[in-house]
């Protein structure tokens, strides 16, 4: 009886599959990226980029995350260190087993961005479920335009996925990657300031291009000003919402905002539907 | 000068809700209102000359009004609060517990005459305690004997019996925390029973977890309850709540020596308070 | 078919012996302290001693939890290495009655089906045990003073989706029970030794005590009144605790946790609260929803609001509970009248005598 429902589980959309963590990495001093296995070593579940996955520290409690990489027998997701939670969690060593739920929500728009150039913005954490999206476009490289990537981060050390986006991403074909951290450091030679502006200092065109922002709420609303600013439409800036998220499946209540359930209807959402959304973000 | 009329007391409540707000200091009065029941009242807050003209005293007027003035802690304006004996104790309690600052306050003192609450006829102060205007002649202090008689009653059954009854009553408990919402005493910025990840309390509502909730309630406000009665008033499962913190009370007064709550903004509770010349060494 | 109120008990110890039967009846707590006992109606599993009532007020609790229990175990779990597991636990599999519930529980139970059976998942565990239970539904006899199912659009004397419907007949201690359903029809089939004559009867039909002024398209307005003043003022009163949506038959919001002992322990869901500030709390201590005022309107956004554009229906039922319950009197008839006079596009509300007291003008 479960319809259109893509979880682990055949029957029961809040129970969890025993999985393990077979990889730790330590991204920045309060990043932690997990690689998550099924105990005979599968991937849980096959996640569209943008969507989310409910970890469960047996014992400890659990919480929404999105996914930011998988592979062909693994899915990924980086955790920062917020609070009670997320300490246990960096406590975690290989071969710890946790219980994994989902995917949950819905994700980024693939097939409307396909032919598009689009420009990732990720700020902090928020690069996490960007990274998802990138590493699609770049496995399907042939279905989308020039692709741009802005990234800012506190300092270099605080810097995710620092192969990624230092080694790379400025690799790949047709594709701009631009780097700032909030304050400069001696290990630092590239651009320093924060992320809106250097959104409207290299002054990205808004023809034929969609946007990907997501980043701590303060970044998002000045963000978008400033692509706003630099005419890109409320419709063309897709961005992703976190509120706190229980059960994954629309039914516990309590991320919801106006009629729509974030665990459900989003994360992903445009400028333009946030604006039709009551103020309760 | 006679006892107001009931009519005449609602003249003169509104006379100096209108009069507080003209001041310019006062953003609002909090007193209460009609509902569409002839039986209820709704705590209110009148915000302009016209709702001062909302503003009711019948013997229905049974909510406490001082908690609203938590509602905003650091307030630009002064609340005003129409006040009975009961809500003055409850101003002085979260005044002592440094919740409240009384130059934010604007206090409108009303001689109560015993509300449609059972509780009120265990009232032994009828005249507010502190007020910045009365309205009516303060009347007599009163004292109620039989303060304690039913917590006597409790204790002459034997533990497990005790165990029994209230095992039975938290189970019916459904964790709504009208209670503690209702309480004066119940003034901490955030109570631990929200803390759900530390992990002090479950959410759950079973017996166990609604016990250990109870009983910390209990301890914690024992000594500074002002026996208003709104805990038990407001439970919607009729738990005897405030039977706990008379217990309390009762042992403090047997003890201690003659106690009550909420009396002054500068008695210090019997529990919580210390000298640094104790003669007990536990510290 | 014809039951006569002699045969009642007779009824109810049939059935139980093949499911566990839920009556609304008096729980008694003796208070030897205070020298008195304490009646509370409520849903009760059914004993040949209990003193049923199905006709009076109606409960002050509703029967929400014998389909969706206040706390429920979800899946037991061990971390310990090679040994660890996860093991669902689902509800058992016992057919349940629920015998004399209102019309408005009724309707109340049909929204729950909606959130927990559609928008692309089931909820196992309430279905579970939506599938083991058989309802039987009453029309109203007697109604509260704070009854206004029928200006919800409920008719207090039919209840569509029960399986049986039963209504008390003009004139006489007598109920007509007819089958909605097939597992109505099975139900009874069992009673049919208790069957008595039928004719020329008529069923007892009731109205609402309340009648409420609301426009019919309360809920797209409401959407458009997210920042009105109103919300400021009617908010005011309300002391932020979770009676109304303990007492509410619709509320089905709930909150996941974990016992935990040792290495071992369950998760389970229990109710929670939008009134509670750690409902929307995040991690980092930031909240959408940071005062009662943000909270109350959420709720009652979602009842009259939200829930329509969801799912295509009031979740307000107009039983009238969290009114007669709520410790500061707040009253969401009251807010359903005023909302609905009100201009949507004010930027002042002022409350009025008229609508501070609430009484026909």
């Amino acid at each position: 009886m479960v319809i259109g429902h893509t979880c682990t589980c055949d029957q029961n959309p809040l129970l969890p599959a025993l999985c393990r963590v077979i990889d730790v990495k330590q991204e920045t001093p309060d990043v932690q990226t997990y690689t998550i296995q099924t105990l005979d070593g599968k991937k849980p579940f096959s996640p569209l980029p943008g969507q989310l996955a409910m970890v469960s520290l047996l014992g400890v409690g659990e919480a929404m995350f999105s996914i930011t990489a998988q592979g062909e027998d693994y899915i990924q997701s980086s955790i920062k260190r917020t609070g009670m939670l997320t300490d246990a969690f960096h406590e975690m060593q290989p071969g710890q087993e946790i219980g994994i739920r989902g995917p949950y929500g819905n994700h980024f728009p693939i097939e409307d961005l396909k032919g598009k150039d689009i420009l990732f913005i990720g700020g902090g954490i928020g690069i996490a479920p960007v990274r998802s999206l990138i590493r699609y476009c770049l496995e399907h490289r042939a279905d989308y335009g020039h692709l741009d990537i802005l990234y800012g981060a506190r300092s270099r050390k605080d810097i995710c996925f620092k192969e990624d986006c230092l080694e790379n991403w400025p690799k790949e074909p047709d594709t701009s990657v631009y780097i700032t951290t909030d304050v400069p450091s001696d290990d630092w030679d590239g651009h320093v300031g924060f992320v809106p502006s250097y959104i409207e200092e290299v002054g990205f065109r808004p023809e034929g291009k969609k946007v990907v922002l997501c980043g701590p709420p303060i970044m998002i609303k000045l963000g978008a000003a400033s692509l706003l600013k630099l005419g890109f439409a409320k419709e063309d800036v897709i961005t992703t919402l976190e509120l706190r998220m229980k059960c994954g499946i629309g039914k516990c209540g309590r991320c919801n905002i106006g009629s729509k359930f974030v665990c459900l209807d989003g994360p992903v959402f445009t400028l333009a539907e946030l604006d039709e959304l009551p103020d309760e973000k | 000068m006679t006892e107001l009329t009931q009519a005449r007391t609602e003249e003169r409540i509104r006379e100096e809700a209108k009069k507080a707000l003209a001041s310019g200091e006062v953003r609002a009065v909090v007193g209460w209102c009609a509902t569409r029941f002839d039986d209820r009242t709704r705590p209110f807050f009148a915000e302009t000359a016209e709702e001062c003209d909302l503003l009711v005293w019948n013997p229905y007027c049974i909510n406490g009004t001082a908690k609203f003035a938590l509602d905003d802690r650091y307030p630009d304006q002064k609340l005003a609060l129409i006040l009975r004996g009961c809500d003055s104790r409850a101003v002085n309690r979260m005044l002592r517990d440094k919740q409240l600052k009384r130059e934010n306050l604007y206090l409108i003192g009303v001689v109560c005459d015993g509300k449609e609450n059972p509780i009120c006829e265990e009232c032994q102060h009828k005249t507010p305690l502190v007020y910045d205007v009365l309205i009516g002649e303060p009347a007599k202090e009163q004292i109620y004997p039989e303060r304690f008689r039913k917590i006597e009653e409790f204790e002459k059954l034997s533990p497990d019996e005790r165990y029994a009854y209230w095992a039975a009553q938290y189970d019916k408990c459904i964790h709504c925390y009208a209670c503690r919402n209702a309480c004066p005493a119940c003034n901490c910025i955030e109570c631990y029973a929200d803390q759900y990840r530390v992990g002090w309390q479950g959410k759950a509502a079973d017996r166990e977890q609604n016990q250990i909730y109870g009983l910390t309630r209990a301890f914690h406000v024992g000594d500074r309850c002002i026996e208003c009665g709104e805990c038990e008033r407001v439970c919607p499962m009729h738990l005897p709540i405030m039977r706990q913190t008379r217990k309390m009370l009762k042992d403090i007064n047997e003890l201690f020596g003659s106690y009550e709550g909420g009396l002054s903004e500068e008695e210090t509770p019997a529990l919580g308070g210390f000298r640094l010349d104790d003669p007990d060494e536990f510290m | 078919m014809i039951i006569s109120k002699l045969n009642l008990n007779k009824a109810l110890q049939i059935l139980n012996e093949s499911a566990q039967v839920f009556v609304p009846a008096f729980e008694v707590i003796e208070d030897r302290a205070a020298k008195k006992s304490i009646r509370e109606k409520k849903f009760l599993p059914y004993r040949e001693d209990l003193e049923v009532e199905l006709e009076g007020p109606n409960t002050v609790k509703p029967p929400k939890d014998i389909l969706f229990p206040n706390v429920e175990k979800l899946y037991q779990y061990k971390a310990a290495g090679e040994d660890s597991y996860i093991r669902e636990t689902l509800p058992e599999e016992t057919p349940k009655i629920l015998f004399g519930i209102r019309p408005c529980d009724m309707r109340s139970i049909k929204s729950m089906d909606k959130v927990f059976f559609t928008k692309n998942y089931v909820d196992s565990y309430y279905a579970r045990r939506r599938e083991y239970v058989t309802i039987v539904a009453i029309g109203c006899t007697e109604t509260d003073r704070t009854c206004f199912c029928d200006s919800m659009g409920i008719d207090p004397n039919t209840a569509p989706g029960a399986d049986v419907m039963m209504n008390r007949i003009e004139g006489e201690e007598a109920y007509l029970l007819h089958a909605q359903t097939e597992k109505g029809e099975a139900l009874l089939k069992n009673l049919e030794s208790l069957e008595g004559p039928s004719e020329n009867v008529k069923a007892i039909r009731t109205d609402c005590t309340l009648k409420i002024r609301k426009i019919p398209d309360l809920d797209r307005k409401l959407a458009e009144m997210f920042e009105h003043p109103i919300w400021d003022k009617v908010t005011k009163g309300c002391i932020g605790c979770g009676t109304c949506t303990f007492v509410c038959p619709t509320c089905y919001c709930f909150d996941i946790d974990n016992e935990n002992y040792g290495t071992e322990g369950c998760k389970y869901r229990c109710w929670d609260s939008c009134m509670f500030s750690d409902y929307t709390r995040m991690a980092g201590g930031a909240n959408p929803r940071p005062t009662k005022k943000e909270r109350l309107r959420n709720r009652y956004m979602h009842k009259l609001s939200y829930f329509n554009e969801r799912y295509g229906e009031t979740l307000c039922v107009g039983c009238g509970r969290c009114i007669a319950n709520c410790p500061s009197h707040l009253d969401i008839s009251e807010f359903i009248e005023k909302s609905s006079a009100v201009d949507p596009k004010a930027e002042v509300y002022t409350e009025s005598i008229r609508a501070a007291q609430g009484k026909e003008a």
